[in-house]
């Protein structure tokens, strides 16, 4: 992990911009919800904030913020929306990963542009097997030296707004053959980085985007699909072999898809307050029978919420806990198998804790939080995302369950 | 059957592999102040070797295992025959549960990158040693 070079004033000045950048993203969100495309207007905010920056080390031009900075930079953007957060994660999460990997000169390149404003995204799940699958997408060596990329990638959030693209492919023989070899197939999987130069209709020069986004929820991520036609990456464009170099550096991908989720209990808190505090059914004769029922006297209802902040207090120490364990290295006393696992159990307490939230938020509001447009059926539709992003808790328990379960005696 | 007739031939050239990198300038830098003391305990034949990097000594047998590391790699002898010639994918192979590392993390970590060079070290110790039929 990085040293944190940003002092917590210069880091005030940042979270004032998140804040400014997080009412606009409230504003705009619904809207871009409705229309089932990505917030283009958040591009030129996003970048005007200068916040993209945050991670990038003083040495390579950027305030040298931690994962714990960007961490509540995410979560108070997320308040505002988290759809359109949830897009601009993947930058800060590709920052955070690819600065752990590239070489000094890579990262002074890479990062120096960033540092200047530039968007980078990371297109990895393949339609077989999601982001653990070995990539089947190519990179044919060239003869001149470099590869081309031939393939597809499902996952393209953010793609309409970046600069930059980072993937993952897998070498070939010069005929464009995958290894036959299941060792030689890990071996070759490599992590690149490059230009993404497409035009107003997604258009690039080997690379294209495919307009396919249409989910239950987080609309305004632009999540479409990459077909690779060839795309060129030079030689310097190779950061290293994918799966050895992922593991060390995943936190990035796991802290900062908790944090989205975050901001979203923060709002889901926020927002069943400010209805349930105010209101009234009048003279009721059902479950409650009273001339007058002010929901906020409700028992069921001072519990739930109660019980909504209390996760959210829990969310926000798990998560702020496991970023400043990182910082100061006590990972270190974890087995290292289960680091990975480990570090996304804020990911998935999280992620359980927001569709907890949002489910009880539309059962306490009413039926009304039903209607289309309401912030609750919003929240609640964009929270069923919190199931997918790795490592989900079903892997982790998988991956804990398994190395406390394995024999003493290796595999050979 | 391992490649490996007895213990004396991993300590022979795997072993041999480690003396020769203690000694190497350019690993003494690499690994001054670093704390990296591996203990590499190999299954079929059995054997146990010590490599304290900031104190350039390998101690095998016995002396090794009664020592304190700051590491430990476990491994059959035949994956660390591949392994040290660069033909095991490391990741892969804690994966699939062939090599389990232990230690503390930013420790441990520090090794990775220093087994490269000695892929070529090691093959050059077989050859010298007439162990062409070692080679992977």
């Amino acid at each position: 992990m990085p040293e944190v070079q940003m002092t917590e004033a210069e880091f005030e000045v940042y979270l004032a911009k998140a804040r400014e950048l997080s009412l606009f993203f409230r504003e705009i969100g619904p809207k871009y919800d409705v229309d089932n495309t990505f917030a283009y207007p958040s591009i030129k905010a996003f970048k005007d904030s200068g916040l993209g920056a945050l991670p990038v080390p003083k040495e390579f031009g950027g305030p040298g913020g931690s994962i714990l900075h960007t961490s509540k930079i995410i979560s108070e953007l997320s308040k505002g929306d988290s759809a359109i957060t949830l897009a601009y994660n993947m930058h800060f999460i590709m920052v955070g990963i690819t600065m752990g990997l590239m070489s000094e000169t890579q990262n002074k390149y890479w990062l120096g542009r960033v540092a200047d404003g530039e968007i980078m995204f990371g297109p990895f799940s393949e339609q077989r097997a999601g982001f653990s699958g070995l990539a089947d997408m190519k990179a044919v060596p060239q003869s001149e030296g470099g590869w081309r990329l031939y393939g597809k990638k499902t996952w393209g959030t953010l793609c309409e707004a970046a600069d930059i693209i980072t993937t993952n492919a897998t070498i070939t023989d010069a005929d464009g053959n995958l290894p036959e070899d299941f060792q030689e197939r890990v071996n070759a999987e490599s992590f690149f980085i490059a230009d993404f130069n497409v035009d107003e209709d997604g258009q690039g020069d080997g690379i294209r985007i495919e307009k396919t986004w249409d989910a239950l929820g987080m609309h305004s991520t632009g999540t479409h699909v990459i077909h690779f036609d060839g795309l060129f990456v030079p030689e310097d464009g190779f950061i290293c072999e994918w799966r050895s170099g992922a593991f060390g550096v995943l936190e990035w991908a796991s802290l900062m898809f908790a944090s989205i989720y975050l901001g979203m209990q923060y709002r889901v808190l926020e927002e069943s307050r400010a209805v349930l505090s105010k209101k009234t059914l009048g003279a009721t004769f059902g479950a409650i029978v009273a001339q007058d029922t002010k929901v906020a006297t409700v028992g069921h209802i001072i519990d739930g919420i109660g019980d909504m902040a209390s996760r959210v207090e829990l969310s926000r120490r798990v998560l702020y806990q496991t970023c400043q364990d990182l910082i100061d290295g006590k990972d270190d006393e974890w087995p290292l198998e289960l680091r990975f696992p480990y570090i996304g159990l804020a990911k998935t307490f999280i992620a359980e804790n927001v569709m907890n939230m949002t489910r009880h938020a539309m059962s306490m509001v009413g039926g009304s939080s039903f209607r289309r447009g309401t912030i609750f059926e919003r929240l609640y539709r964009d929270s069923a995302a919190s199931m997918f992003q790795p490592l989900n808790s079903d892997q982790s328990r998988t991956y804990i369950g398994e190395v406390l379960l394995a024999p003493e005696q290796l595999n050979d | 059957m391992s490649v490996f007739k007895d213990a004396e031939e991993v300590y022979a050239f795997i072993g041999g592999m480690f003396e020769k990198a203690v000694q190497e300038p350019s690993f003494i830098e690499a690994t001054k102040n670093t704390g990296l003391v591996v203990l590499v305990t190999q299954t079929d034949p059995d054997a146990t070797m010590l490599v304290d990097f900031p104190g350039q000594k390998v101690l095998v047998g016995d002396a090794a295992a009664n020592a304190t590391p700051t590491v430990q790699l476990r491994m059959s002898s035949d994956n660390s025959n591949k392994f040290w010639q660069g033909h095991l994918n490391f990741t892969l192979a804690m994966a699939q549960r062939k090599v389990k590392l232990d230690g503390k993390r930013s420790v441990a970590l520090k090794l990775l990158p220093l087994t490269q060079p000695l892929f070529d070290t090691y093959k050059q110790v077989l050859r010298d040693a007439g162990r062409d039929d070692l080679l992977v």
